[in-house]
């Protein structure tokens, strides 16, 4: 039982702890208060117990795909706000202090859905043990264990972030975003297959000879990329058109920001 | 980052658990393998035993109370020799030599399938799955938990551990706070450790650097002070010849402009003469003499010193109080008087009262200078100390000369003697009145000649 705890628990603390980490990095880079920080993580932790509590009407709905149906949408969602955060971060790297608020609105609402999103699957599974026969001890042995290896993993990352010289850390930060972001949508494509929502195709490739996705650097690539060593070529594009988006979403917003610095710059010398 | 103690105590917690769960689970991992292994060759013991015993074809013998332990034997014709109770009579498994794991009886099997070549017996023999899993999982987390429990102790002794090995850098910090603004000395360089030691060297490197550009311009101004009296005394004696040699020409009237200059020489020369004061009188480098004397009686030398001024401008100047004994230093004091009376001539209309008075209160002695002047608001107090500084600014009342340097200079005396002064309202209702509270004793009360502020 042990093995299967770590996994299961490591697999969604690390998500939640890598997103976490790339958003407070940002947030010091910013010299953002950390208000906010705080308040999500209250919001999520108390959505993820709200959702453990109502998951048998949540399963029920939509014939039987509740579940897979919304934790595919707050992966969107989480999604959508990382398509909004990111800019913001470059507008604010390059020009100042401006939309301070919708950016730290933006960012409590992810990390409240990512912290809701990962939390509820661990209460979930740790919650159904609590009338089985097993003994408690392995699972919850097992869960520390995973639980702890996630929150380590994601405050070195942290500080391997923070740690980096600030001009390095935009492109850094940017890039992870990006990344993070396609996982979300990855994600999400396959919780709309295991719902019948979406086609389920033959697998484009199988790398997991390469890396299992139940290795702890699978777990890893899986937190940050979204990894999975047999997608569909259906996925392959979702994940690409999503990568793309964000990606020129960020070059469109830096040129545009560079252009006005250059023009602030230049009626400033005059 | 910050706080180091935290980023230390986080990264170094997070390194710890990383690193230890992560061989935990490779141990975990690589225990039960070995507890498996351990269990099949139990398995095969037993396997080879069941084959090597007699057995009659006629009848399958069942034995009971095996344990969990459930076999088959067969004979080379597929015929049932012996079973353990808890087993089917068909075959668990098919026979082929080897491990595999099956279901029966509502369990999932570990089943050892075993030919024994001398006898053409087939063996099986299974073992519940989950029990060796128990087992293995009870025995191996035994020397899990103590790692888990060891990490909240690691973390409370790297806690206390970053905290001492930050005391160093704690104590610079206290020494760099409790550094008064005028104490230039070097911070203490003793058990500094290697990495803070370049802070602090250059830390007192700096203050040395600002010590000596302090001493610069104290010396410069002195210096420049000093070398621009000859001059002035010359152009002084230059300007009494000039009006000595105008009174020949019998003009009708001494010029205006001769007046003036004059006039501006005057004040040229009580300038350059306060700031030799200022610099005299900075208690870092005055030779202080303590004396007794009585500074009633000093006031008075000063006043009459000073009468003509007042009387000059038509003032009523009073000394009141009494006897007033101290230690203290008579040139410093003398200085300390006349700036104050001068300040009070100054800005005291003519006609208008002026009132030193003197007492003793306790352990101090007072010394308050009242007058009907235009007094000083309130919030420029704290100001009115600074160097050049002057009530009003541009707006100063031109009539009014002054070097603003003249409080400065009380200052410096009253910090010499560990004095205080307070500004306050006069008691004639308008105007300005100034305590100076000296200690009786300034000798005995600070041996050590520290200044306070």
């Amino acid at each position: 039982m042990l093995l299967t705890s770590v996994i299961i628990i490591l697999r969604e603390v690390l998500e939640a702890a890598l997103l976490l980490s790339i958003l407070l990095a940002m947030s010091h880079l910013l010299h953002l208060r950390l208000r906010w920080f705080y308040i999500a993580l209250a919001a999520g932790a108390a959505g993820s117990v709200a959702y453990g509590m109502q998951l048998a009407a949540i399963s029920d709905a939509f014939d039987g795909v509740g579940q897979e149906l919304l934790n595919a949408a707050l992966q969107i969602a989480i999604y959508l706000l990382l398509l909004v955060i990111a800019p913001l971060l470059v507008v604010n790297y390059y020009t100042g202090e401006r939309y301070r608020g919708i950016l730290s609105a933006a960012m409590t609402v992810a990390v409240a859905t990512a912290v809701l999103r990962e939390g509820s699957e661990v209460f979930i599974y740790l919650s159904a043990f609590r009338y089985s026969p097993q003994p408690w001890s392995g699972v919850l042995t097992g869960a520390l264990l995973g639980a702890g290896i996630g929150f380590s993993v994601g405050a070195l990352f942290y500080y391997l972030l923070v740690g980096m010289p600030r001009r390095r850390a935009l492109l850094v930060t940017c890039v992870l975003l990006t990344l993070a972001a396609g996982g979300m949508v990855l994600q999400a494509t396959q919780l709309l297959i295991q719902a019948d929502w979406l086609p389920a195709q033959v697998p484009l490739w199988n790398s997991s000879v390469l890396v299992a996705e139940g290795s702890l650097t699978g777990q890893m690539m899986y937190a940050l990329v979204g990894y999975e060593a047999t997608p569909t070529s259906f996925q392959v594009i979702i994940y690409s058109a999503s990568v793309a988006t964000m990606a020129l979403l960020l070059l469109l917003t830096r040129y545009h920001q560079k252009k006005i610095r250059t023009v602030r710059d230049v009626s400033q010398a005059r | 980052m910050k706080s180091i103690r935290i980023y230390l105590v986080v990264a170094l917690l997070s390194t710890i658990t990383l690193v230890n769960f992560v061989s935990a689970l490779h141990g975990y991992r690589a225990s039960m393998a070995e507890a498996q292994q351990l269990f099949d060759r139990q398995l095969a013991d037993t396997a080879s035993l069941l084959s090597a015993m007699p057995a009659s074809a006629d009848r399958p013998k069942v034995v009971e109370r095996t344990g969990h332990l459930a076999f088959q034997v067969w004979s080379p014709g597929r015929r049932l020799l012996m079973r353990s109770a808890n087993a089917p009579p068909q075959p668990i498994n098919a026979l082929e030599e080897g491990y595999e794991n099956v279901n029966f009886s509502g369990q999932r099997w570990r089943v050892y399938s075993h030919f024994s070549s001398e006898r053409n017996y087939w063996t099986q023999v299974a073992e519940p799955v989950g029990l060796h899993f128990h087992l293995a999982d009870k025995v191996v987390l035994e020397s899990v938990i103590p790692i888990l429990l060891g990490l909240p102790v690691a973390g409370l002794l790297i806690w206390f551990v970053v905290g001492h090995g930050l005391k160093s850098l704690h104590l610079l910090a206290d020494a760099l706070r409790q550094k008064r603004a005028d104490d230039l000395s070097p911070l203490p360089l003793e058990d500094a450790p290697e990495e803070l030691l370049p802070v602090v060297q250059s830390t007192n490197a700096l203050l040395a650097r600002l010590e000596a550009s302090f001493e610069r311009e104290r010396r410069f101004s002195a210096d420049a002070a000093h070398e621009l009296r000859t001059p002035i005394s010359a152009i002084k004696v230059h300007t009494h010849n000039l009006e000595r040699e105008l009174s020949q020409y019998r003009l009708p009237q001494s010029p205006v402009s001769l007046a003036k200059l004059q006039r501006s020489i005057e004040r040229m020369a009580h300038l350059v003469e306060q700031i030799l004061n200022l610099y005299r009188t900075t208690p870092d480098h005055y030779p202080a003499k303590f004396e007794p004397l009585d500074l009633h009686e000093l006031a008075r030398e000063v006043i009459a010193e000073q009468y003509a001024d007042f009387a000059g401008r038509g003032q009523a100047i009073e000394l009141t109080g009494g006897a007033a004994p101290l230690k203290a230093d008579r040139f410093a004091l003398t200085i300390l008087l006349k700036n104050l009376l001068n300040n009070a001539n100054k800005y005291t209309p003519e006609n208008g009262r002026v009132e030193v008075n003197t007492r003793v209160d306790g352990d101090r002695v007072v010394l308050r200078v009242d007058d009907t002047g235009p007094g000083i608001a309130e919030e420029e107090y704290g100001r009115v100390f600074e160097r050049f500084y002057r009530v009003g600014g541009d707006r100063h009342p031109v009539a009014v000369s002054g070097s603003g340097l003249g409080l400065s200079i009380v200052q410096h005396i009253a910090r010499l003697h560990h004095a205080e002064i307070q500004l306050d309202k006069s008691k004639f209702g308008r105007g300005l009145s100034i305590q100076v509270r000296l200690p009786a004793s300034p000798g005995y009360l600070f041996p050590n000649g520290d200044s306070s502020d």
